[in-house]
C-alpha cells in the first residue's frame, strides 16, 4: 500500500485520537486543534468520493468544505429526528463514525481500482524570501489591528452601576430574593435597608468589590409590602437605588 | 474558452484590436501581491484605531471617520489596481488578490464587535445555538425570531465546534461565518471563472460584488444566509460542472454534491432556498435561449429537487415560514404595486441613505449611475461575444433584477431594506455582467491612440480612473449599508441604536431577568434594549408599546395594552428621555418613527412607580424593570 492510503491512515487517526482526547478530558487548546481537523476529514473523504481527480486546487477546497459543513447540518437533522440528544458525544460519533465509513469506502474503492491513489505532489511555490516576509509582515500586522480592536473595546470607558433586586419568583413560598451586585469598577461601600410596611425591618453595611454579587432570601406574608433602599455613604439620606414589591397572592382591587 | 486580452502569461491584460500597443508582452507588476497583502492588513490596522479612538470617544470626530475611509483604501485600492492594470497577473495571484480583499474585509467586522456578538440579527442566532447547547435539542423556542429555530443549519455547525473544541459560541461562530464567507466569495470566482474563461474578469466580478451593501457587514455576519448563501453557490457550480462535457464520467458524484448542497441551503435558510430554485430556473431559461439542452435538463433537474426539498421542509418542519415571510413579500408587492400605477408610496425611513448625509447621497447616486451604465454594455459584450453560451445568459438575464431593486430601493416604503437584503443574490448576475463591461472599457481605453502613443505613462491614468470607478462602487456599499452612518465607529452608549445600544448595564439586566424571572417572560422593551433582552436575558419582548412610554400618565390606553399585550413586565431605560433616538424610532414597531423632536418625557418613564399593583424589582441606575404581573390590569 505504501503511501497511497496515507490520507486514509491520517483521517482516521484524527478521528480515533479525537474521540480518546474528548474522552479522556483532553485541554480545550488540543480539543481546538483535533475538532478542526474532525469537522475537515469527512469533507475531504467525502471529496476523494465524489470527485475525479482532475478537479483540483480551489475548486477541490471549496467542494471539500461545503460537504464538511453539510455532515453536521444533515447529520444533526437525522439525530435530532431519532431522538439523540446533541451534545458531544453525538456530534463527535456523528463526525468521527461518517469518517472512519469514508475511510473505509475510500480505501476499498482504490483497492478495486475505482479511486486513484494518495499522492502528495504539492506545487513547487518559489517564493522570493522577501515575498514571503511580506506576506508574514502581513499577518503579524492584521494581528496587530485584531489585538488593537480588543483593547479598544476592553478600555472604552463604561460608566459605572450597581444592580439591586427585589424580586418575588416563588412567591407563593412567600420568599423574596433581594440581592446587590457592585459593576462600579472598583469596591463600593453600601447601606442596604430592607423596609417592611414601610418599617425598617432590617439593615446590612456592605463592601463588595467589583463584580461581587449579595444576596439574601426574605420570607414575607401575604399583606406584608416589602421596599429595599439601597444607599451609598456617605449619603443616607437619598437613597441610590430602591425597589418595592408587594405580595401576588394579596386581593386585587 | 479564453476571452480575448487575458492575461496568461505572457499575453497582455486588457487588450482588444490588433496591432495596438497592448499586444506587447505585459510585464510583471511591481506591486506583487504579498505587498498587497501588506498595504491591506496596514488598512486594517487603520481602521481599528479608528473603531479605538469611537470607544475612547471620538466616534464623531471627522478625523476618527477619515481614519476609517483611510483603512478602507488601504484595503481596497491596491486589490483593485493590480486587476485592473495591464501587468500580468496570473489564476494564483488573481485568488491571492480576492481572499486578501475578502479576508481583510472580514477582520474589519471582527475589528467592530471583537469581544462578543452585538448586531440584532447575530444575537438572535445565538440564542437559538445556546438552546441547542444547553438542550441538545433542535427547534426550540427562539423569542426574539420564532423562524430561526426551524432553520437550525449555522447553529447546528456552530453547536457542533462549540461542543467538541469547547470553545464558546463566540469564537465559534466567527471561525463558521468566516469560513463560509470565504468559502462563498471562492465558489463565487470558480463560477465566474469557469463561465467567462478569465481569472481576471472572474477577479473583476468579485470586487464588483464586494460592492454589495452587505458584504463587508451582514454576508459575514453569525446569520443563516451567510452559511447558507456558500451552498447555493456549491449546488449550481455542481450544476455547471453536471452540464459540462468534459464531466463525462463523474456525472454521479457532481450530482450529490448537488443535491446535499441543496438540503443544506434548504435546512439552513428560507429565503436562499427560495432564491436557489430561482437561480436555477433562470439558468434553465438561459439554456433554452442559447440551444443548451443539457445545461436546462440539469438545471431544471436540480431546480425540482430543490423545489421539492423545501416544500417538504415547509410542510414538515417549518409551516410557519410562510406566514413568516408573508408580511414582507406582501409589502414588497404593494409597494411595486403602487409603483407601477404610478404612485409613490411612504416615504423610506430615516435611517436610509435617502435621509442620510450629502455625501452619501450622492455617493449612491453616482453608484447607481455607474452599474446602470456598465450593465447595459456588459450585455452588449454578452451579444457579441457569449450569446451562444447559456451560463452567460442566465447572468446576463438575472441581471436585469439590478434595476429592479434600484426601483425598490427610490419608491418603496423600506426600499432601502428590501434593496440591500436582495443585493446579496442581486449582485452576483449584475456583477459579472459589469465586470465584462469593465474589462471591455478598459481594454478600448487602452487602444485609443491617444493612450497607446505614449502607453507606458497614460495607461496609468486609465487604471486609476478604474480604481476610482471601483473605490465609488465599494465605498457606496460601505457607506449605505451597515452599520449606519450614524454608527459607523464604535463609540459610547446610544438611545435606541444598534451595536452601540448594548452596553454592560443592557447585558447585566438582561441576564438578571433571565436568572430571576427565568425565560419566556413578555416584557415591553424600548428597541435598543430588545435585542440584548430577547437574546441574553430568553425574554419575549413586545414590539408595539410606545402608548406605555410616551404618556405621562398610565392612560386607559396604556391599560389596554397591557392587557392585549398579556404584559408582563415592563423595562425603562432612563436614557430615552435624555436623547433623540440614533435610529429614528424608540420602540421596534413605533408610529412616530422620524418624527420625534424631543426625547420622551422623564414622567411617561417613571409613572409606573405610582401605578397600583406595579412592583418595581429591578433598579440598575438607568434601567428599571416592573413587575405588572399582579397588578389590576395584567389578564383581567
Amino acid at each position: 500500500m505504501a503511501h497511497s492510503q496515507t490520507d486514509v491512515a491520517v483521517t482516521a487517526a484524527v478521528a480515533v485520537v479525537a474521540c480518546g482526547a474528548a474522552a479522556s478530558g483532553a485541554p480545550t487548546a488540543v480539543m481546538i486543534v483535533l475538532g478542526i481537523a474532525l469537522f475537515a476529514a469527512p469533507g475531504y473523504l467525502l471529496s476523494q468520493l465524489l470527485l475525479s481527480a482532475r478537479i483540483a486546487g480551489l475548486e477541490r477546497v471549496a467542494v471539500a468544505t461545503g460537504l464538511a459543513l453539510c455532515v453536521p447540518i444533515l447529520g444533526g437533522v437525522l439525530l435530532n429526528a431519532a431522538g439523540v440528544p446533541l451534545h458531544r458525544p453525538a456530534w463527535l460519533g456523528l463526525i468521527a463514525g461518517l469518517t472512519l465509513v469514508g475511510d473505509v469506502a475510500v480505501f476499498v474503492r482504490r483497492r478495486v481500482g475505482r479511486a486513484a491513489p494518495f499522492t502528495w505532489r504539492p506545487r513547487r511555490i518559489r517564493l522570493a524570501p522577501w515575498h514571503a516576509a511580506a506576506f508574514a509582515a502581513a499577518v503579524l500586522v492584521a494581528a496587530g489591528g485584531l489585538g488593537l480592536a480588543r483593547v479598544g473595546a476592553a478600555i472604552q470607558p463604561q460608566p459605572g452601576f450597581t444592580q439591586l433586586w427585589l424580586s418575588t419568583r416563588y412567591a407563593k413560598d412567600h420568599i423574596a430574593q433581594l440581592g446587590v451586585t457592585n459593576d462600579q469598577g472598583s469596591a463600593t461601600r453600601y447601606r442596604l435597608v430592607l423596609l417592611r410596611n414601610s418599617h425598617v425591618s432590617e439593615t446590612w453595611n456592605l463592601t463588595l468589590a467589583d463584580g461581587q454579587t449579595w444576596q439574601r432570601t426574605v420570607p414575607f406574608s401575604a399583606n406584608d409590602k416589602l421596599a429595599a433602599n439601597l444607599y451609598r455613604p456617605p449619603d443616607l439620606t437619598h437613597p441610590y437605588r430602591y425597589v418595592a414589591t408587594y405580595s401576588t397572592t394579596a386581593p386585587r382591587s | 474558452m479564453t476571452v480575448a486580452g487575458e492575461s496568461v502569461g505572457r499575453q497582455p491584460a486588457m487588450s482588444g484590436g490588433r496591432g495596438d500597443a497592448t499586444r506587447a508582452p505585459a510585464a510583471r507588476s511591481r506591486m506583487s501581491v504579498s505587498v498587497v497583502a501588506l498595504i491591506a492588513a496596514t488598512g486594517v490596522l487603520v481602521v481599528a484605531a479608528a473603531y479605538t479612538a469611537g470607544r475612547l470617544g471620538h466616534a464623531s470626530a471627522p478625523w476618527a471617520d477619515r481614519m476609517y475611509w483611510l483603512g478602507q483604501s488601504l484595503i481596497l485600492a491596491p486589490v483593485a489596481a493590480r486587476l485592473f492594470s495591464r501587468r500580468a497577473l496570473t489564476p494564483g495571484e488573481t485568488l491571492t488578490l480576492i481572499v486578501i480583499l475578502t479576508v481583510a474585509e472580514y477582520l474589519v467586522k471582527v475589528c467592530y464587535s471583537p469581544t462578543s456578538f452585538t448586531y440584532v440579527d447575530e444575537l438572535m442566532h445565538w440564542r437559538t445555538t445556546a438552546d441547542i447547547l444547553q438542550t441538545g435539542k433542535l427547534f426550540t423556542v427562539n423569542n426574539l425570531l420564532p423562524i430561526s429555530p426551524y432553520y437550525p443549519g449555522l447553529e447546528e455547525v456552530t453547536s457542533a465546534l462549540a461542543s467538541i473544541t469547547g470553545l464558546s459560541i463566540f469564537p465559534c461562530g466567527l471561525i463558521v461565518a468566516g469560513v463560509a464567507h470565504l468559502m462563498f466569495v471562492c465558489v463565487l470566482y470558480v463560477l465566474f471563472r469557469h463561465v467567462s474563461g478569465s481569472h481576471r474578469i472572474a477577479g473583476i466580478a468579485v470586487l464588483v460584488y464586494a460592492s454589495s451593501s452587505l458584504f463587508q457587514s451582514f454576508d459575514s455576519m453569525f446569520v443563516y444566509q451567510t452559511l447558507a448563501v456558500p451552498f447555493l453557490g456549491l449546488t449550481v457550480l455542481a450544476v455547471w460542472r453536471l452540464a459540462s462535457p468534459k464531466t463525462v464520467g463523474n456525472r454521479v458524484g457532481w450530482f450529490t454534491v448537488a443535491v446535499l448542497s441543496a438540503l443544506a441551503t434548504v435546512v439552513t435558510h428560507h429565503v436562499t432556498s427560495y432564491l436557489l430554485v430561482a437561480t436555477l430556473e433562470v439558468t434553465t431559461l438561459g439554456s433554452l435561449l442559447a440551444g443548451d439542452r443539457a445545461s436546462a435538463a440539469w438545471a431544471s433537474l436540480l431546480a425540482l429537487v430543490s423545489a421539492a426539498a423545501f416544500a417538504a421542509w415547509i410542510v414538515f418542519v417549518a409551516p410557519s415560514t410562510v406566514g413568516y415571510l408573508q408580511p414582507a413579500v406582501q409589502g414588497a408587492l404593494d409597494g411595486v404595486r403602487t409603483l407601477l400605477t404610478g404612485g409613490h408610496s411612504s416615504a423610506p425611513p430615516p435611517t436610509s441613505a435617502a435621509s442620510g448625509p450629502l455625501g452619501n447621497r450622492v455617493l449612491a447616486g453616482v453608484a447607481v449611475l455607474t452599474m446602470s451604465a456598465l450593465l447595459p454594455i456588459g450585455w452588449w459584450q454578452v451579444w457579441r461575444r457569449y450569446r451562444r453560451q447559456s451560463w452567460v445568459v442566465a447572468l446576463a438575464i438575472g441581471s436585469v433584477s439590478w434595476y429592479f431593486i434600484v426601483a425598490v430601493r427610490l419608491a418603496v416604503a423600506d426600499g432601502s431594506e428590501l434593496a440591500g437584503r436582495a443585493s446579496t443574490f442581486v449582485f452576483v448576475p449584475a456583477a459579472f455582467i459589469a465586470a465584462l463591461a469593465v474589462y471591455r472599457l478598459i481594454g478600448s481605453a487602452l487602444r485609443w491612440r491617444f493612450i497607446s502613443s505614449a502607453l507606458r505613462w497614460r495607461a496609468p491614468a486609465v487604471v486609476a480612473a478604474a480604481v476610482v470607478g471601483a473605490l465609488v462602487l465599494v465605498f457606496d456599499g460601505l457607506a449605505n449599508g451597515w452599520p449606519p452612518y450614524w454608527e459607523r465607529l464604535p463609540g459610547p452608549y446610544q438611545v435606541a441604536g444598534v451595536e452601540r445600544s448594548v452596553g454592560p448595564e443592557q447585558l447585566a439586566s438582561a441576564n438578571w431577568a433571565l436568572a430571576a424571572l427565568g425565560p419566556g417572560n413578555r416584557i415591553a422593551t424600548d428597541i435598543g434594549d430588545m435585542s440584548v433582552l430577547g437574546s441574553y436575558g430568553d425574554q419575549t419582548p413586545i414590539l408595539d408599546v410606545s402608548s406605555l412610554y410616551i404618556s405621562p400618565t398610565f392612560t386607559t390606553a396604556a391599560a389596554q395594552r397591557v392587557q392585549t399585550e398579556s404584559v408582563g413586565f415592563v423595562l425603562v431605560d432612563r436614557r430615552l428621555s435624555e436623547q433623540l433616538p440614533a435610529s429614528g424610532q424608540y420602540f421596534s414597531d413605533d408610529p412616530q418613527a422620524g418624527h420625534y423632536t424631543h426625547p420622551l418625557p422623564l414622567a411617561g418613564l417613571t409613572k409606573f412607580d405610582h401605578v397600583p399593583g406595579v412592583a418595581r424589582i429591578y433598579d440598575s441606575g438607568n434601567i428599571v424593570i416592573y413587575n405588572l404581573l399582579g397588578s389590576q390590569y395584567y389578564g383581567s
